[in-house]
């Protein structure tokens, strides 16, 4: 397998944030976040609970446009850009607490993050077999592609709702994939998973990187996935940037443990 | 042992995504399609006409209001005034000479129009608020129907509608006015189950289930509302004037009330949001059940030799029927269809249930 490598500041970062910063009423969320992923990075972001990780991607996605600051996608614009406009120009992410399509199948739920490429409308559904059934068949290859990839097969047919998480984890993963993303912007995909399954996510990622060249934002907790995935990591306390840089300094840095595991404040 | 999975074995992709993968399915639909085509033959055209050909045309209806607020999840209480519209445009179409094929188009586009419209603003509230506006605008129709005597010739007065005809032929026959009504659930029907396997019907869904998981996925909920409330009054628009063509002959504004809205949205309802079979329970249940209801009791106050006063047997039957939603809908909250729908899955397998997964 070959590996896609960085490619440092030869071309645009895939994601840009300059000065980030969201507010909410009086409170401060994220404040003065700046960060770059390059093409083909493993990007980390980490930080106790309510350090603004999660707000920083809806600002990033366009749910809450930042107050100050610009996001640059590919080197383009995109601040206060409307979600579903984000999704067009190559953003997918998953959300932390599952954000699948109860009473849908788990291949229907997988087609829709193909939406961007089909378009779908009435006159194409009511001439389904002219217009509608080409394009169809030739999505759902895609997407069967992406089931092989992520080993989905067996339960392809099933209502989403009766899986359990760690597959409803994958599903959304193999959602997110099928949209061909540049970036992909990935919130806690290990939360509540066990070991096995934590290493099998980070295998997909890994190889999804590797196969299909996409630059992943990851959010995660779990540390021992953070330094053993991730190119860089940035890490926010109280919405602000308290260390960035390679994995294994941030995780060292005092700051950062602090934030953690609160220090020893004698000192 | 009634659906047999086994030996179903589909090898490509489009034969997985045919509109009934499972041919027992298939078949079954291709009987009652026959059963259709058949009925002017074999029931009586008393019956046929005033049972049978409203039943399709509500079902249609049912299956509009179905789209709007089973797939895309929008309380819809204004139906009957979409329906009118409809209704209105196309006998004044046919009636200014247009043929009814075309009548029929700009009932529906009229409708479409008046929709759509009606939805950019209604969509910027959601839920309850969504349902009391579109209410809001039920209200405003039945006030325009009764105080505009350009439109429907003032308060109780009526329009009577020109001859159907299609392809310039006159429809005046039973069996005639039957097919039109057949045909046009029929197509109803067939864009239904076309739109449950689309990505149009997927993006509607999405945006019923979480508005914002269908946003990062590149759904404009917003623009997906508005087109279900068009094709939705699309279909209210020519259900409506079919209605008054081949059924009540004349348009009158008590035929497009609020409580025929609330009587489409019940039909919905108790047959299953978003389930096409449903649709046709749902119409069939709320349409001919009073009736049978009545039927029943009248047959056995006669059987016992009850002597009932008129006040009473006009109550009993109500009430009955009234209890007998609440019994449905208790049993099966996601209505008639999701009743169906078990006892098909229940055997699909049967006898050999220990297959079940």
């Amino acid at each position: 397998m070959t590996k896609v490598k960085p490619t440092g500041g030869a071309e645009a970062p895939v994601l840009e944030c300059i000065g980030v910063e969201r507010r909410f009423g009086g409170l401060v969320a994220v404040t003065g976040v700046d960060l770059a992923i390059q093409r083909g990075e493993i990007f980390g972001l980490v930080g106790p609970n309510g350090s603004g990780k999660t707000t920083l991607t809806n600002a990033i996605t366009g749910f809450y446009p930042p107050n100050v600051g610009r996001i640059k996608l590919d080197g383009k614009d995109i601040t206060g850009t409307a979600p579903h406009k984000v999704a067009g120009m190559g953003v997918a992410r998953t959300f932390q607490n599952l954000a699948l399509f109860n009473g849908m199948s788990v291949l229907d739920n997988i087609l829709l993050g193909r939406h961007i490429h089909m378009n779908p409308g009435i006159v194409r559904t009511a001439l389904y077999w002219w217009l509608a059934r080409p394009q169809e068949i030739a999505n759902r290859e895609v997407v069967e592609e992406v089931i092989d990839f992520l080993q989905l097969e067996s339960i392809r047919h099933e209502l989403v709702d009766g899986i359990p998480i760690g597959l409803k984890k994958r599903v959304e993963l193999a959602r997110a994939l099928v949209a061909e993303p540049h970036l992909l912007i990935l919130d806690e995909p290990m939360a509540g998973m066990n070991q096995e399954e934590k290493e099998y996510m980070a295998r997909f990622i890994l190889d999804a990187r590797a196969e299909r060249g996409v630059s992943v934002l990851l959010i995660e907790h779990h540390m021992d996935v953070i330094t053993g995935i991730c190119d860089k990591v940035l890490a926010l306390n109280y919405g602000e940037m308290i260390a960035t840089g390679n994995p294994q300094d941030v995780i060292k840095d005092p700051r950062v443990i602090e934030a953690y595991i609160g220090g020893s404040h004698g000192e | 042992m009634f659906y047999r999975l086994s030996g179903v074995r589909h090898n490509s992709y489009a034969s997985d995504s045919k509109m009934f993968n499972i041919p027992a399915d298939r078949n079954a639909t291709v009987f009652f399609l026959l059963l259709g085509l058949a009925a002017p033959f074999v029931i009586p055209s008393l019956y046929l006409n005033s049972y049978v050909l409203p039943w399709l045309i509500w079902t249609a209806a049912a299956l509009g209001l179905n789209l709007v607020t089973g797939w895309a999840g929008q309380l819809h209480l204004g139906y009957a005034a979409v329906m009118a519209v409809g209704a209105y445009s196309a006998v004044h179409a046919a009636k200014f000479g247009v043929p009814w094929e075309f009548a029929l188009l700009i009932g529906g586009l009229a409708s479409s129009v008046i929709g759509s419209l009606f939805a950019f603003t209604a969509l910027r509230v959601k839920g309850l608020y969504l349902a009391l506006t579109t209410l809001a605008m039920q209200f405003v129709m039945d006030w325009v129907l009764t105080h505009s005597p350009a439109i429907a010739g003032g308060s109780h007065a009526s329009l009577q509608a020109p001859t159907f005809a299609l392809l310039g032929q006159k429809i005046t026959s039973d069996a005639g006015l039957y097919y039109v009504a057949f045909g046009w659930c029929v197509l109803v029907t067939i864009f239904m189950l076309n739109l449950k396997r689309t990505g149009l019907g997927r993006a509607l869904v999405a945006v019923r289930e979480k508005d914002f998981a269908a946003a990062i996925l590149g759904v404009n909920s917003f623009y997906y509302k508005v087109v279900a409330f068009a094709a939705s009054a699309f279909i209210a628009g020519i259900t409506g004037a079919l209605l008054v063509a081949t059924f009540y002959f004349l348009a009158a504004p008590e035929q497009f009330t609020v409580s025929v809205s609330i009587q489409v949205l019940a039909m919905v309802i108790i047959g299953g949001l978003g389930s096409i079979i449903g649709s046709y329970f749902g119409a069939a249940l709320i349409l001919l059940m009073p009736g049978v209801v009545n039927q029943i009791f009248g047959w056995l106050a006669n059987m016992l030799g009850l002597e009932l006063g008129i006040e009473t047997f006009a109550h009993i039957p109500n009430a009955a029927y009234g209890a007998l939603i609440i019994i449905f809908l208790m049993v099966e909250p996601l209505g008639l269809g999701k009743l169906y729908a078990n006892i098909r899955d229940y055997l699909m397998i049967w006898p050999f249930d220990q297959l079940k997964k």
